[in-house]
């Protein structure tokens, strides 16, 4: 099994690349099967081809994990499912297949998470998973009644032919379960628990290929249906930018505070969705989004598969109870080293250039409240990173069991160091993906942007060059190293872990160390972090439960367990129909 | 000067002048350096303890001699003992001072470093801190005033820029004598074994 | 050539910024009525730090965590033009831009405290997390500032936004610069936004570990990475400048005043300073944004 999902995984990477540049495209009408005027088809265009490979990648880089996992037969045929729906979803070329799609994603997810998820969390799930299908269903025959077509390509006609009002429920819809599926701040209820508590094998492709379904779907919406040439200055692009800017911003906080690592990244994960939803809000946007959700790509699977890894080794997963494996684990160390750089867009790697790329066209479209909050929450983004780094590899081991621990498994060194390779070449080569950007964005007819060479990354306003960047940084690291090797001064190791300046005490095993991992527990203290951290979501979808539970037990109370007593009523309401019809 | 004490200070500083003749460049250099610059450990025992901040602070002013305080062991070249020392404060007084970085210095106020002073016979103090750490220089007085552990200073500072100190080196070649005196008094859990690396681990014990 | 005029950067801003560093010690001195010490002190004192005969170690990462420091320091340098019209001493900022230096800023903090956590000392963690803490707080109204700035020349080039200033931006948007000075106070470390070091409560912070050669490295950095940052607000609001003379009086300036604010003010806690930095500046800042934009042009 495990050999044949690499084989498949291939296969898929391999087909995807084959439909790059070709204009691929396969339609049928519906009439033949009593369906008058529904025309389905399936397109390579470079759009969905940009969101396969983000797909095919991620399918990749978890099967070769696979190996290190008892799974299932169901589990790999329910993967190759998702992987299918996935693929329906962005190959589609119409609302009707793209519903399919994004049904059966939405149920292979369930059925994948019912193999580890509690019963909460997987009713949790398949409620809000439910929710967002339902209100897709209803955007989509919304905007049929207008169309009569489910092909994209009629889309914008019928939403011009929309009422005002109808285009406002059918967006309102739309977002609605589009942001379920990002987990945008609020709407996030779901995403906790089932990142957590989900295999660690699957986490990964959760985060980093899912999601970004809701922001494929979001980018159809804004460019198929509502034409983001004309988004500037109207009410949708002000709920894009803040709800995007809120989910950056409570997020990050939120994930400051918590103790588990996949909680953590989840939360960064809302986060780094965030700042694309929130540059979708403008016409220009869509390349630093295009580019954005790459990197968050490549990053979340190397994160997720870092932290698969030393939970496979030490089966903990709180920063609580690790610590001070950097020694055990220099390679994996390094890995997410690169990971988090990226992650917080750190210069020399690439998760710098997506988020220049964000900036340039905040900047330049005269966003300056956005982009201050944004430069805002990634520079709040710090504290998590570090927490994440220092948890895990940094500080003291908790467990006497650490100090004999070994490396991770091959099977999970490899995928991270492909990625890292990736981040590493997009960091001095910036401009290596805009050629293909630029098609996708001719192809939608908007804007491209600016593209001199490979390094250099930017526009007239900004731009910067990734190879000077990079020879400079390790021309400079390399000196210094050098000049500290070649100091008379020697640096003399230190022989045992606690050999630290503690005020003259000697620490040992008993004296806590590792109390670093509950940085960020000050935070609610501050005055407005404070109201994030102590505020929760789940305080509303409590109320509303409550709420839905009362109503039904009012139901409850028609259905008094006697049958025949039933049965009348019912028949009293039919005939009571009965007669109102043929009135 | 032809007899007696003088004499005798006479000829063994002529001894140690001899030896500063030998110094590399780059030795004389870092040693002119090193006496201007000299961090203070900020601790305190002691009675001689309350006399450091005025030392530190603008009415003595010790920086403009290039002497400040240092929070941490690893950042201090030098650590007052300020007067007595019981030993639960021995105990920590070496183990930091074995976690000062070369080359670092003792400086000993009062007279109850010499000879335990006017806690000679106290059951809990000890009373040569000569014999559980070397001593760079003595400040004398019960207690010495900021301008004596100024005078204390200044005098360290000349000896440290003629490179004649090596009190650490001292320290480290003795250790086995140290070491035996520390744990007279203090037992077996002195100090932690890696804190005397260069004895416990590098072929010694 | 650009290799000399990166070096040529590097050496004014080592010997500029220990002497700045030495000033500030003889003025916070003269502040206290104390005559203070010479202002090659602090030059001193690194270099006895680096002649030590031996620093602790804990593992390479320890040992690469104050280079990465001083790597982030000085690409910071190379990244900011000293004067806005001339070809040498411009470093490599017709490769970069402000976002760039921006982030560059963070880079060695970040790598510094990977150095730090793997010391094990628990005070150097604490010193780190308020640092953190301390760092999103300023950088909050200090990028509203930028940004605004930014706008208002239509570039994100240094040099360009240092050129293009006809009245100085600080009298030109008065409320951007005090909003970004109080930023730049906290950025500098001093009260009463010292934080991150205090040698009393953290056991002097992230340094607590660091001896020797690290430690003297990281003194180095942070002179350099001072005088880096006092360009970057000279050409950010003061106008920049065009010789020698220009850069050192206008930095002066500024140092002089970072200096007596820091020097008559008592140190916040972390969460307070963290409240005031969000609060306060940021307020002055968004309304200096909205001056900018809306009426400024
Ligand atoms: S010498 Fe005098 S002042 Fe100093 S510790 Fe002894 S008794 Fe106290």
């Amino acid at each position: 099994m495990r050999v044949l999902s690499l084989i498949i995984s291939l296969l898929a990477l391999w087909g995807v690349s084959t439909l790059f540049g070709s204009e691929a495209h396969w339609q049928i009408d519906m009439g033949s099967f009593g369906l008058e005027g529904v025309v389905i088809g399936l397109k390579a265009t470079a759009l969905a081809n940009f969101f396969a490979l983000l797909i095919a990648i991620g399918f990749f880089s978890i099967s070769l994990i696979a190996s290190k996992y008892k799974l299932s037969k169901g589990f790999y045929a329910l993967l190759y499912l998702l992987l299918v729906s996935l693929f329906l979803i962005v190959y589609a070329e119409d609302y009707l297949l793209f519903f399919v799609g994004w049904e059966v994603m939405s149920v292979t997810t369930y059925l994948l998470f019912s193999y580890d998820l509690s019963r909460e969390a997987l009713i949790k799930y398949i409620v809000f998973a439910l929710a967002s299908a339902m209100s897709l269903l209803g955007g989509i025959m919304v905007l049929y009644s207008a169309s009569h077509s489910f092909l994209y390509t009629d889309a914008h006609q019928g939403f011009i032919a929309l009422s005002a009002t109808l285009q406002v429920i059918f967006i309102l819809l739309m977002l609605f379960a589009f942001f379920i599926k990002l987990g945008v701040i609020g709407f996030h209820y779901w995403l906790m628990d089932s990142y957590e508590q989900s295999s660690d094998f699957f986490t990964p492709y959760l985060s980093a290929v899912l999601s970004k379904m809701g922001i494929y779907a979001l980018i159809i919406l804004l460019v198929y249906v509502v034409d983001i040439h004309m988004i500037s200055g109207t009410w949708l692009a002000y709920t894009l930018a803040i709800m995007g800017l809120l989910s950056s911003i409570i997020a990050t906080f939120k994930a400051v505070n918590e103790d588990s690592m996949k909680r953590l990244l989840a939360y960064s994960s809302i986060a780094q969705l965030g700042y694309i939803v929130t540059v979708l809000s403008m016409a220009d946007g869509l390349g630093g989004a295009l580019y954005h959700s790459l990197i968050h790509t490549l990053v979340k699977l190397l994160l997720f598969i870092n932290i698969a890894g030393i939970i496979y080794m030490t089966a903990r997963s709180k920063f609580s109870e690790l610590g001070g494996l950097i020694y055990r684990m220099p390679q994996s160390f390094v890995l997410l080293l690169i990971g988090i750089i990226s992650l917080a867009g750190m210069p020399p790697l690439a998760g710098f250039a997506s988020k220049f790329l964000i900036y340039t066209t905040l900047l330049e479209g005269g966003n300056l409240l956005i982009l201050s909050a944004m430069l805002f929450a990634s520079a709040s983004a710090f504290l998590y990173i570090y927490k994440l780094i220092y948890g895990i590899y940094l500080g003291h081991p908790t467990s006497k069991r650490y100090e004999t621990i070994r490396e991770v498994p091959l099977a999970f060194l490899i995928p991270q160091y492909l990625l890292s390779l990736l981040l590493i070449v997009a960091g001095v080569y910036p401009g290596i993906v805009i050629p293909y950007f630029n098609t996708i964005l001719k192809e939608l007819r908007l804007e491209t942007i600016p593209f001199e060479s490979y390094t250099i990354l930017g526009s007239e306003m900004a731009s910067y060059n990734g190879f000077v960047l990079m020879s400079a940084f390790v021309g400079v690291f390399v000196l210094i190293l050098l000049f500290m090797l070649s100091l008379r001064s020697k640096a003399k190791e230190a022989k045992d872990r606690f050999d630290i300046a503690y005020c003259g005490e000697v620490p040992d095993e008993g004296t806590h160390l590792h109390y670093g991992f509950s940085m960020g527990k000050e935070l609610k203290r501050v005055g407005f972090i404070g109201v994030i951290l102590r505020n929760s979501s789940s305080v509303f979808y409590d109320y509303i439960s409550r709420q839905l539970f009362g109503f039904a037990t009012v139901f409850r109370k028609l259905y008094s367990g006697n049958l025949s007593f039933n049965f009348n009523i019912a028949a009293l309401f039919a005939l009571i129909l009965l007669w109102w019809g043929l009135r | 000067m032809d007899e007696g004490f003088l004499k005798e200070q006479q000829v063994m500083e002529s001894d140690l002048n001899s030896e500063t003749s030998h110094k590399s460049s780059v030795d004389f250099l870092m040693d002119w350096f090193r006496r201007r610059s000299i961090f203070v450990l900020a601790y305190g025992t002691g009675c001689g303890a309350i006399e450091m901040p005025p030392t530190f602070t603008s009415r003595y002013d010790a920086e403009r001699l290039g002497i400040r305080g240092a929070a941490t062991p690893r950042q201090a070249d030098v650590i007052i003992v300020s007067g007595y020392c019981s030993y639960k404060t021995l105990r920590r007084i070496i183990r930091t001072y074995e976690q000062m970085a070369n080359p670092k210095y003792i400086l000993a106020l009062g007279s109850c470093t010499v000879n335990g002073g006017m806690y000679w016979d106290s059951y809990n103090t000890i009373k040569r801190l000569e014999d559980y750490l070397p001593v760079d220089m003595y400040v004398n007085g019960c207690m010495p005033r900021p301008e004596s552990i100024l005078e204390g200073f200044m005098a360290l500072q000349k000896e440290i820029g003629d490179g004649k100190i090596s009190s650490w080196q001292k320290y480290e070649d003795n250790y086995a004598f140290y070491r035996k005196n520390q744990e007279a008094v203090l037992g077996q859990t002195v100090a932690p074994a890696y804190d005397a690396d260069w004895y416990l681990y590098d072929g010694g014990l | 050539m650009i290799i000399l005029d990166l070096a040529l950067m590097l050496i004014t801003a080592y010997f500029v910024g220990f002497i700045y560093y030495g000033l500030y010690r003889n003025i916070t001195a003269r502040f206290q009525r104390r005559i203070g010490p010479t202002i090659f002190q602090s030059f001193y004192d690194s270099i006895k730090f680096f002649g030590k005969k031996e620093a602790i170690s804990h593992g390479w990462m320890f040992y690469l965590g104050p280079i990465i420091m001083a790597t982030g320091a000085i690409m910071t340098l190379f990244f900011i033009p000293f004067f806005y019209q001339s070809e040498s001493f411009s470093g490599l900022s017709g490769y970069g831009n402000l976002f760039l230096v921006l982030y560059l800023m963070l880079l060695g903090p970040l790598g510094n405290a990977m150095g730090v956590g793997v010391g094990g000392n628990p005070f150097g963690v604490m010193g780190v997390t308020r640092g953190l803490t301390r760092l999103f707080a300023l950088e909050l109204p200090f990028y509203i500032a930028v940004v605004a700035i930014m706008s208002i020349s239509q570039s994100a080039d240094i040099a360009t936004i240092a050129g293009s200033q006809t009245t100085i931006n600080a009298f030109a948007h008065p409320l951007l610069f005090i909003a970004a000075l109080f930023s730049f106070v906290a950025m500098m470390g001093q009260s009463p936004f010292d934080v991150v070091g205090a040698p009393v409560e953290v056991y002097s912070g992230p340094a607590s570990e660091f001896s020797g050669k690290f430690l003297s490295l990281l003194m180095s950095q942070s002179a350099i990475f001072s005088f880096a940052k006092l360009v970057l607000m000279v050409n950010l609001f003061l106008g920049g400048a065009d010789g020698f003379f220009e850069l050192l009086w206008k930095t002066f300036v500024l140092f002089l005043f970072v200096i007596a604010f820091g020097a008559i003010y008592g140190r916040f806690k972390t969460p307070q300073s963290v409240d005031f930095l969000i609060k306060v500046p940021t307020v002055i800042a968004i309304v200096g944004l909205i001056f900018a934009t809306a009426w400024g042009n």
